[in-house]
């Protein structure tokens, strides 16, 4: 440590610039998993809301909600714990002049997928939905009534819910039998509730049903398998990793240029009696310092750069990954210093003294 | 009591047809408080003679003794502690940590090794080199010769048996040169250590004890 920071202190131009190097990395890391979170829970955050362990779909539905389609009347063969009814479709809402993609979430009042009301009040009688807040930003209000693409039927926002967007798409939750109504037409009604499955929470998955058309999806699975979020995260996180490596490398090619530069000051220092693991810890402990403080004014831009950021940017910041995240830039930019190390180990005193 | 012992020593670099005899067989001893000069023009051994003495170099044959402690047989590491608890080199070109205050130089012995000058030592070690004022300052803020006196203050700190000097007045003009040998001449005799210097400025052996002249290889007492 003395070594290290006192030539840190001694030559702040020089390691102020490998710092703002490692800056960088880390706030492009810790965007990056910023991006990556939002955009996950943009298309996960209405699922994760749940709190649920698995859902229970049809088998030729493939895993997705908007194919699947069967009788409500099936949850008499389910063995959870809790079982909650879920519609699903996808439409377009207008109001006025304002558009939106949204998702229409058929439930009952009284199960636990009943999303909590932020803003105004739960529905209560039919096409009333709670929306989410995020169509806010889009210009909808309390009391707007909503066409929709696919049918005649209007909807009217009576209240707001926080956290519930699904594949990207708001979430309006409203009644199952509005959900029919709109999914099926007028027709529909008084025939037995067609429903798109059951979201469950149980500790055995194996024994909620044993019907052959329908399967049960975990959670995490069913999220996997949303379009576009595995590739998306895939992406992502890829650039994440590739990013590790890079500021491992950086970390390796400045403090090898360092090191070779100072060979013989390193040389003398061993001539002198002064041990090789002494000054190996040395580099080791500037390293770290030196990672460390980019670190932490990394993670310091990248959470002041969110603050000011719109709201359309799908930036959300996870705390305990970025710290996580942090770590592991710290971690590889100490193994960068490997090779400096192995330089300084190698180093023979007797050249330094011109022997 | 030699503190410092050469018995038969012979160094040998390459073979066959490219063989040198860098140094041959040599016996050597210094005595505590003696003040010893090597001098011979470049490439007759000198370096060889001190790199060895240093325990920076092991001969091809016989035995090196510091403090009756044969050092030939020792691996780095082990030569490694010798070096940092037993000599003190004072090196041509200045042996400072460019980026450590003069006042650091000497701080960072205490990271690697105890039983240094305690504070009083250490600033009668100030005041004999004229340094006192010096101790704030980087090695690149320092004229030749206080540079030179500040490695000197740091090869004397860590209280070593034996100083090696290697050219320690190589970079001075004759005044700041004689300043030198004179410092290092009062430090051996009031701290009892054996210096070496091993230089080919033959004005600097009226300051010594006793002078060697070591030519081909070969050393001779004059």
């Amino acid at each position: 440590m003395f070594l290290a920071w006192n030539e840190i202190m001694k030559n702040k131009l020089r390691f102020t610039l490998i710092i703002g190097v490692l800056m960088l990395v880390a706030y492009l890391v810790f965007f990056l998993s910023g991006l990556a979170n939002g955009l996950a829970s943009l298309n996960r955050e209405a699922v994760d809301k749940w709190d649920a362990d698995a859902i229970v779909l049809t088998e030729e539905s493939d895993q997705s909600l908007t194919q699947s389609s069967f009788a409500a009347d099936l949850v008499d063969g389910i063995d959870a714990d809790e079982t909650a009814v879920l519609g699903q479709l996808n439409a377009i809402a207008q109001t006025g002049d304002q558009k939106a993609n949204v998702s229409i979430f058929g439930i009952d009042s009284g199960e636990f997928i009943m999303p909590e009301v932020t803003e105004g009040s739960a529905f209560t009688s039919g096409n009333e939905v709670i929306a989410g807040d995020s169509l806010k930003d889009d210009g909808f209000r309390l009391g707007d009534t909503l066409s929709l693409s696919s049918t005649e039927e209007t909807l009217e926002i009576v209240g707001f819910t926080d956290e519930a967007r699904f594949n990207a798409a708001p979430v309006l939750y409203t009644d199952v039998e509005t959900f029919e109504r709109v999914k099926f037409g007028e027709e529909a009604a008084g025939t037995d509730r067609q429903i798109s499955g059951f979201v469950v929470r149980t500790a055995d998955l194996a024994a909620v049903t044993d019907e052959e058309d329908l399967a049960v999806i975990e959670t995490e699975t069913f999220i996997e398998s949303l379009p576009g979020y595995t590739e998306q995260s895939l992406t992502l996180n890829f650039m994440i990793y590739f990013l590790f490596v890079i500021s491992s490398v950086i970390v390796a090619i400045f403090l090898y240029v360092l090191t070779v530069q100072k060979i013989s000051m390193f040389g003398v220092m061993k001539a002198q009696g002064i041990p090789s693991g002494y000054l190996a810890r040395s580099v080791i402990a500037q390293t770290a310092i030196l990672a460390a403080i980019g670190v932490v004014v990394g993670l310091g831009l990248t959470l002041l750069t969110g603050a000011f950021l719109p709201s359309a940017v799908p930036v959300t910041f996870d705390i305990p990954t970025m710290l996580i995240y942090g770590m592991v830039l710290i971690v590889v930019a100490i193994l960068g210093a490997v090779f400096s190390v192995l330089t300084i180990v190698k180093i023979d005193p007797l050249k330094a003294i011109g022997g | 009591m030699a503190v410092l012992e050469m018995k038969q020593v012979k160094k040998t670099f390459g073979t066959g047809h490219k063989k040198v005899d860098a140094l041959k067989e040599t016996n050597f001893h210094a005595e505590q408080g003696e003040l010893i000069a090597v001098i011979g023009p470049s490439g007759s051994g000198k370096s060889t003679f001190l790199t060895i003495a240093g325990g920076l170099l092991s001969p091809t044959n016989g035995e090196v003794l510091i403090n009756n402690a044969n050092i030939s047989t020792l691996n780095e590491k082990q030569l490694s502690k010798i070096r940092l608890k037993e000599i003190g080199f004072i090196l041509q070109a200045s042996n400072l940590v460019p980026f450590l205050t003069v006042e650091k130089q000497l701080k960072l012995l205490d990271k690697v090794k105890k039983d240094n000058m305690s504070k009083e030592q250490l600033e009668q070690l100030y005041t004999d080199l004229g340094i006192g004022d010096l101790r704030g300052k980087y090695p690149s803020d320092l004229s030749g010769g206080e540079r030179q006196r500040v490695a000197i203050a740091k090869a004397l700190y860590s209280n070593p048996s034996i100083i090696l000097a290697d050219e320690p007045t190589a970079s001075l003009d004759s005044d700041r040169a004689y300043e030198v040998m004179e410092l290092l001449k009062e430090e051996t005799k009031s701290k009892k250590t054996t210096t070496i210097v091993v230089t080919h400025d033959i004005r600097l052996v009226d300051y010594c004890d006793k002078v060697y002249k070591m030519v081909d290889g070969v050393l001779e007492l004059q």
